[in-house]
């Protein structure tokens, strides 16, 4: 017998009692529920108000502005450069809203292991944590998210959810992405004495520009 | 498998008499496990059902556990159906041949690791330098270790021995900079620089696993540093090596554990990096592995399954061994397995056998602290006290130990006598008092090494109210 | 057997539990005597000795069943065990049901006893609702919650609350008051170094309130501090609450001199 078989074998032993599998997704879906009958409450009742409460808070340490559409992106990713003493040279994640975007003189370069600025779009927001939510795929490479130094995310005020449950419910009976990436502020590390240093891998500033 | 190390040489006592000797030790144990404390507090503080959370992800788990063949299937078959390859290992030397396979089948000379307490626990560290294959550790504290030429001595901070002092010294040895820093942003600068072309140029990236996925076959790795997902995307594959206890039902699952795992570990609401993997590179795809392995490791699961079902449950956040009086005193290389504290002596004997490890569970004052803290509402106590008597019924304990329990017993089952050994032990037990207190005592020299002992008085209180005291 | 009748109160088995039978009678005493003030009628069953726990938490169950039948066939007649320790009487109330897992006959008894098994302190304000009256005391004091009654028992406010009816008592707030003292039972012994160091980090943080006294519910976890504060020539007087309580605090551990 391999392995695989001997393991089977021994854990079908060990729990005799397996139901049927329309039962066990029963349980699961309760089980689900009584989590979500206990869940940390939400500091605001309005959801964007929530999400930038919590990616500003201390811990997790992102910058936020608001933009009115999609046509500031450019500008404001100059400014962010600007005020950041940074060139006006950032790498963009090939989505079609922000290829078609006007860029003027700010230049758009490949995404380099020191990338100094990366422009991305998130897929949703979570306000219950102040959560980034980015699906891999030809249009968003996963290392967009890693590889710079200053991460700047655009992010639509419309698809901000309260929790992680509203999330999986909008996924239901979707087929899975190969990367879900769910980004709470900027790389942080607290392996020396347990103090939270920035930017141990991934970047170290993490700037939201929410489009509402 | 660690043998040969010099922080996990000797017995469990002489680890510990050591650690304890170890003033610089305790600072850094302090500075870690207090800030994790406190951190912890203030993110439960802010949770006012987190007792019922527990509660209800303890049931999650248990949900998996209970129906492990039909969620293990239902990953396997989702896994393959993403183009993911398993390999199932019924122990470590199973699991780590399997890793060291797919480093020879892709010539891999260089491999970057993502922290993994399972690679720790099946010695995968040490296959992967006999097998001549580089290893780069990307994770801060694991960096930091391997510099070092350690261990890990705490499952989330494995490098909780080490200060900020130590960590500028290590730098300043080995980084090519050789500058000698004082902030921990500038050392952490430094590895950044130090690790970055070995993120792009590894031939594999290796990484662990939080949770298993039944319902998509998809595997979740958390990070607060994004060094799993840098370790995990640009080289040509990514393994994951990952005990079967990980698996759970679904993605919604998976996200409502780690509401209680995060915060019981590092006090934060999510780590900044919770990612799901499924699969290799897709179609389309500008980056992502383009093989996608995964090692499930049974290793003692099924036999935990057996006899500890509850240690299943666990999410390894680390707070039972931030809030153990013992953990704090003795660090974690005095337990001398991969995994210390209370969890770690929950499970060492079930790796290394009970004997060599019996000390493990004794060596607990069964406070009950890091059940109160476990998200996972584990048993620790309870768990430690059945190694016990394990041990007990299987001989381990020294005769004068067994010999000295059954004699009381004995005793103490006889009232008359026990009353009548009172009678005759009392008075000579507080000839040997001074001011009231005994500085020696003759039956457990333990206490008075470091602590007096009050002599004890003429009569006992029952003799006192037989003899017609009231009060 | 010595009784003391109210008409109407429960029928109390005061269980002294052997540390303070051996080491430290004005314990049984004062809890004697709050017990009688609560209302209850106290019989003190000669026979007894020892609930067990050193041989349970060394995992020798055979020798703690031995003494555990013998504890239930004392006290199961009474309307309550009562004992002045939460790990006493967290062993008889939380693991003498799961100690005759095995003889469901005896696991039945155990489970009853279990149920109206109870720490002094708890029992006193949960079921006797007591508060003491008359007693004063002009001290500063600091609390230890002992790891037993707090977490398998839930004590933490009741002895609070009955020591805030004591004139003339100040509280003061000891850090780390639900960190364990590194007593353990038998690991202060075994394991006597890693122990030293955990009651000298407490003994550290009992000076720093500058209290008078260090209180708390449990004799053993009490002897494991005052030792290390006497060793450690710190001048901070220990009592089991009970007898702050009782007004029997007069000589500390360690004080009453031959």
């Amino acid at each position: 017998m391999s392995a695989h078989d001997i393991l089977f074998a021994a854990l079908r032993r060990l729990c005799p009692d397996e139901e049927v599998p329309d039962a066990i997704a029963a349980r699961a879906g309760a089980l689900a529920r009584a989590m979500q009958a206990c869940l940390p409450p939400l500091e605001f009742p309005d959801l964007v108000e929530n999400f930038v409460a919590r990616v500003t808070a201390e811990k997790v340490g992102a910058t936020v502005e608001v933009l009115a559409g999609w046509e500031h992106l450019p500008d404001a990713v100059a400014r962010y450069a600007l005020a950041q003493g940074l060139e006006q040279e950032v790498a963009l994640q090939p989505d079609p809203r922000l290829l078609a975007l006007d860029w003027g003189f700010v230049r758009d370069v490949p995404l380099k292991s020191d990338t100094m600025i990366a422009v991305g779009v998130a897929r949703g927001g979570i306000a219950e944590t102040g959560s980034l939510l980015f699906h891999s795929g030809p249009d968003a490479p996963t290392l967009y998210g890693f590889m710079p130094l200053h991460h700047i995310v655009a992010l639509e005020t419309r698809t901000i959810v309260a929790r992680f449950e509203d999330y999986t419910a909008q996924e239901q009976g979707k087929p899975h992405p190969r990367n879900v990436n769910f980004i709470t502020g900027a790389s942080g590390t607290t392996d020396i004495e347990g103090v939270l240093a920035r930017g141990a891998h991934g970047p170290r500033r993490l700037h939201i520009l929410l489009i509402g | 498998m660690n043998a040969d190390r010099g922080e996990l040489a000797g017995t469990f006592k002489e680890r510990a008499r050591k650690a304890l000797g170890d003033a610089h030790l305790r600072v850094a144990l302090d500075r870690t496990t207090g800030n994790a404390r406190t951190k912890r507090a203030a993110a439960v503080a802010a949770w006012p059902d987190f007792d019922r959370a527990r509660a209800a992800a303890a049931a999650i788990k248990d949900h998996a556990l209970q129906n492990f063949p039909y969620y293990l299937e239902q990953f396997e078959r989702n896994a393959l159906a993403s183009g993911a390859r398993l390999h199932w290992a019924r122990d470590a030397k199973e699991a780590c041949a399997a890793v060291i396979k797919i480093c020879r089948e892709t010539r891999a000379k260089t491999v970057t690791r993502s922290k993994s307490m399972l690679g720790e626990e099946i010695g995968l560290p040490h296959a992967l330098a006999e097998a001549g294959v580089r290893r780069v550790e990307t994770d801060l504290a694991e960096h930091i270790i391997q510099l070092a030429g350690e261990t890990p001595s705490h499952i989330i901070w494995p490098a909780a021995h080490r200060t900020r002092e130590d960590v500028s010294k290590l730098f300043e040895k080995h980084h090519r900079d050789h500058l000698l820093l004082t902030e921990v942003e500038a050392m952490v600068d430094s590895a950044r620089r130090e690790l970055r072309d070995d993120f792009f140029s590894a031939d594999v990236g290796i990484s662990g696993a939080n949770f298993l996925v039944a319902e998509t076959g998809a595997i979740c790795t958390i990070t607060n540093e994004g060094n799993a997902e840098l370790t995990t995307t640009p080289p040509r594959v990514h393994i994951v090596t990952a005990g079967i206890e990980k698996i759970v039902a679904t993605t919604e699952h998976a996200l409502q554990l780690t509401r209680v795992l995060v915060r019981s570990a590092t006090g934060a609401d999510l780590t900044q990096y919770t990612t799901f993997h499924c699969g290799p590179k897709r179609a389309g795809d500008l980056d992502g592995p383009e093989e996608f392995h995964i090692v499930l490791v049974d290793h003692g699961r099924t036999q935990m399954l057996e006899d500890m079902p509850e240690m299943l449950r666990c999410l390894r956040c680390g707070a039972c061994l931030n809030h153990c009086v013992v953990y704090r005193k003795i660090g974690g290389h005095a337990y001398g397995g991969a995994y210390p504290g209370p969890m770690g002596s929950a499970i060492t004997p079930v790796f290394d056998g009970l004997e060599p490890s019996r000390d493990l569970p004794h060596a607990c004052t069964l406070n009950g602290h890091c059940k109160q803290v476990c998200p996972v509402d584990i048993p620790l106590p309870t768990i430690l006290r059945d190694w016990r008597a394990k041990s007990y019924r299987q001989g381990f304990e020294s005769r004068a130990v067994r010999l000295g329990l059954a004699l009381w017993a004995f005793i103490a089952s006889k009232p008359a006598l026990y009353r009548a050994a009172l009678a005759v032990a009392l008075p000579l037990l507080r000839r040997r008092g001074k001011d009231g207190w005994i500085s020696a005592l003759p039956f457990a020299p333990g206490w008075t090494e470091s602590r007096d002992f009050p002599a004890p008085p003429e009569k006992t209180f029952l003799a006192r109210i037989a003899s017609g005291e009231e009060a | 057997m010595v009784q003391n009748v109210h008409p109407g109160g429960p029928r109390v088995g005061l269980f002294a539990t052997c540390l303070v039978d051996m080491l430290r009678p004005n314990i049984g005493f004062s809890a004697l005597e709050l017990l009688r003030a609560a209302g209850c009628t106290v019989e003190i069953p000669k026979t007894q000795t020892c609930c067990g726990q050193p041989a349970y938490n060394s995992g020798d169950d055979a020798s703690a069943r031995k003494l555990a039948r013998q504890v239930i066939e004392i006290f199961e007649g009474f309307d309550y065990l009562v004992a002045p320790s939460g790990s006493c009487a967290a062993t008889i109330r939380v693991h003498y049901p799961d100690l005759f897992r095995a003889e469901p006959a005896m696991r039945a008894r155990a489970e009853k006893l279990s149920a109206k098994t109870w720490e002094l302190l708890s029992f006193l304000v949960d079921v006797r609702g007591f508060a003491p009256t008359g007693v004063s005391c002009k001290a500063s004091a600091t609390y230890h919650d002992t790891c037993s009654g707090l977490r398998e028992l839930g004590i933490k406010t009741q002895p609070r609350a009955l020591l805030s009816a004591i004139e003339g008592l100040e509280m003061r707030a000891l850090e780390g008051e639900e960190t364990c003292c590194g007593f353990g039972g038998t690991f202060c012994v075994k394991y006597s170094e890693i122990s030293d160091a955990i009651v000298t980090e407490k003994a550290e943080n009992v000076v720093a309130t500058g209290a008078d006294l260090l209180l708390g519910g449990d004799l053993g976890c009490l002897l494991n501090m005052a030792g290390k504060l006497r060793r450690a020539g710190a001048p901070i007087r220990v009592f089991h609450a009970a007898e702050l309580l009782a007004g029997r605090a007069i000589h500390a551990i360690g004080e009453e001199k031959p």
